[in-house]
């Protein structure tokens, strides 16, 4: 059980940047030249990793990786939480060249990682677990041996995706990329346009409240913003994301429900886990668990495909925030009432 | 002459008085497995007035309400599929531990659970199956596999299959399929999902549809197995005791295993690996009914639903509004529990 909440959850860091990859394939391949070095860099757990000289032979999970190519450093391996053809954070990348090293959450080819020899480790540092991706509690203990191969860091999952987005283009600036090149300018200003649609979008809807839930088969989990940056980052610009009244003490990125307690919150619109969100996954649980319409937003078919993917850079997010948008523009703030 | 007839007057009157407290005993467990049961449909995860819940129960009509709903759609299934899990793992324990004369016998550490879940997996994976109608067959024909695989290995060697070699071919025939499992998962997102099913038991998310599809198989195979008393009490024995009673000890154990596939396969194919019931329940109905078989396997029955029902009754109100998994439960009970047994059972009077 644990297991599984914690694929929930931290398999959502490796993020569907879904739709950008046009976006994040901007930098090109410029970062070859890297300073010699000595290197430092301050992880997320506030800790400063330092090298003799500049690492160039990077491991990275899935989100972290795409991340780093949109500003042209392309790792020499990457592990994914799910198969690298559908992992939504590699979708449009080229990963020609590049050796895959898991596609399952805690799994992990550390003997294969081992022969690539790196010099870093990439993965998000999750405040709650205190742990970087790759080494929650739960993975396989043989692929926490991954750690032991080079420094690891990684940008905090803490309380903005902003800062993590920002996080990691000075991790690729300090690794020598380009961090100011005119296509990712062009994403941030696209970013700052999207925020400001949704800001307007959010008051005009004042009543409006939203929950970030993922149904499953035993029960339901509603996403607590505490510990989701983009949810927060949501709340900062004026949408009402309801804050569950009792997460999961060992696990706080949500609250659990059973399918008894389904109907504890009746928000406007339901923000579906985008990782199982599909056109018919609203029909399906109406019809497979009695209580999913007894929440008013799902029977009035209230639903859209929630961000709730970790996104690591502005044009991933510009891209969700505007879907986001219309579904905000759309929805009916008195479907809860 | 007069000697047998004093034996049979100095016999008789006992055995005649544990049965007179016997027959009783099964009434007043039907009594307290019907207050477990009212309990499990009264009580949860969500707090619902009595009034609701017997005005749910009396019109047996979903009136849409959210208490009707989950009164009759959640609890009533839910408790339905408890006592009829609860049920099977009993007694396919109790069997086990019989045939094999092994004390530490049940459905988990014969590999029977992690047989039905290897097939389970290789149907969904493979053979793109879905739904428990059909897992159903899977499980069985997994279920079945694994027993006659650690039967095989254990029965090796000189001294057959002995206690202790069953249990070590049970946990390595477990590994080995969880392996496999794992091996098949790790290839396969949709099958990582469905397997979570396996990986606690637990009755949650699994209603009126599964019930259906494993209550037929279930129902037969508890009927079935109650007229093994005899041939286990003759096993017990030992098998050149029972070949010299005149039982047919090979084809007693392959009849015996077939049904406890059957119970253990449907079982795990609707809640996933519930260890700890098949293996302490019958040890409780040992103790209460002494060695007979005929009284350990309908003690068997009784007794381990209503284990089973208090367990995840337990665990949906200590977590409310979230839920504990009965499998959490139970191992928190059972692991002491199974501990007590290992140390103290006098293992050869099973």
């Amino acid at each position: 059980m644990r297991a599984w909440r914690t694929v929930v959850a931290v398999a959502a860091l490796s993020a569907v940047l879904a739709g950008c990859g046009d976006d994040s394939s901007g930098g090109g391949d410029s970062a070859a030249a890297a300073p010699a070095g000595p290197w430092s860099f301050t992880d997320g757990s506030g800790q400063v990793v330092k090298a003799d000289k500049t690492p160039t032979r990077i491991i990275a999970h899935a989100g972290e990786a795409a991340a780093l190519m949109s500003f042209g450093i392309k790792p020499v391996g990457i592990f994914a939480d799910e198969s690298v053809k559908t992992d939504p954070n590699l979708k449009n990348l080229d990963l020609t060249g590049i050796e895959i090293l898991g596609e399952e959450w805690g799994k992990i080819d550390v003997e294969k990682a081992a022969a690539l020899r790196p010099d870093l480790i990439v993965g998000d540092w999750w405040p709650a677990e205190k742990a970087h991706s790759g080494m929650e509690e739960g993975v396989d203990e043989k692929s926490k041996k991954l750690a032991e191969l080079a420094p690891v860091v990684g940008v905090s999952q803490g309380k903005s995706i902003v800062a993590l987005a920002d996080g990691y283009e000075d991790l690729a600036a300090s690794l020598g990329a380009k961090v100011d090149s005119p296509e990712i300018a062009a994403n941030k200003k696209r970013f700052e346009d999207s925020v400001a649609a949704f800001k307007q979008a959010v008051a005009g809807k004042a009543d409006l409240t939203v929950a970030a839930m993922s149904p499953a088969d035993d029960k339901v989990y509603v996403a607590n913003p505490e510990y989701a940056p983009e949810l927060l980052d949501l709340q900062s610009w004026g949408l009402k994301v309801i804050n569950p009244a009792s997460p999961d003490p060992g696990f706080p990125y949500w609250e659990n429900l059973s399918w008894e307690n389904a109907d504890k919150y009746q928000p406007d619109l339901i923000l579906w886990d985008g990782r199982s969100f599909t056109a018919t996954a609203n029909a399906e649980w109406g019809k497979k668990q009695p209580t999913w319409f007894k929440i008013k937003a799902a029977k009035a078919g209230a639903v859209v495909a929630w961000p709730a993917f970790w996104l690591h850079t502005y044009g991933d997010f510009a891209t969700e925030l505007d879907k986001l948008t219309e579904a905000v523009k759309a929805a009916d703030p008195n479907v809860g009432a | 002459m007069s000697a047998p007839s004093r034996y049979a007057t100095r016999t008789a009157p006992r055995r005649a008085r544990r049965a007179l407290a016997l027959g009783p005993g099964l009434a007043v467990l039907c009594a307290v497995l019907a207050v477990v049961a009212f309990l499990s449909v009264t009580q949860g995860s969500r707090s619902i007035g009595l009034s609701d819940v017997l005005r749910a129960l009396g019109s047996l009509d979903n009136d849409g309400s959210i208490t009707s709903t989950v009164t009759l759609e959640l609890r009533v299934p839910r408790t339905l599929l408890g006592i009829l899990v609860g049920a099977a793992l009993g007694v396919a324990g109790a069997i086990l531990q019989g045939v094999t004369r092994n004390p530490l016998a049940d459905a988990g550490i014969m590999g029977i659970n992690s047989g039905a879940a290897a097939f389970v997996v290789f149907a969904i994976t493979v053979l793109g199956v879905r739904g428990v109608g059909v897992y159903v067959w899977f499980a069985f024909i997994g279920a079945a596999g694994a027993l006659v695989l650690v039967y095989a290995i254990a029965s090796l060697g000189r001294e057959g299959a002995t206690p202790v070699k069953l249990a070590l071919a049970g946990a390595a025939v477990t590994a080995g399929l969880a392996s496999v499992t794992t091996g098949i998962v790790m290839t396969n997102v949709d099958a990582l999902n469905e397997l979570r099913f396996w990986q606690v038991g637990s009755l949650a998310g699994r209603y009126a549809p599964i019930l259906v599809g494993v209550a037929p198989f279930l129902l037969v195979a508890l009927a079935v197995s109650m007229f093994f008393g005899r041939a286990l009490n003759g096993l017990a024995l030992g098998e050149d005791v029972a070949r010299g009673l005149g039982q047919h000890v090979t084809r007693t154990r392959a009849a015996a295993f077939a049904v406890v596939a059957v119970l253990a396969g449907a079982a795990t194919a609707a809640c996933g690996p519930i260890v700890f019931v098949g293996l302490v329940v019958p040890h409780l109905a040992r103790f209460i009914c002494g060695p007979d078989y005929r009284w350990i396997l309908p003690y068997s029955m009784l007794l381990a639903p209503i284990v089973l029902l208090l367990a995840d009754v337990v665990g949906r109100v200590v977590a409310a509004p979230d839920e504990l998994q009965v499998g959490v439960v139970l191992g928190v009970v059972g692991a002491p529990a199974f501990v007590a047994i290992v140390r103290y059972a006098r293992l050869s009077e099973v």
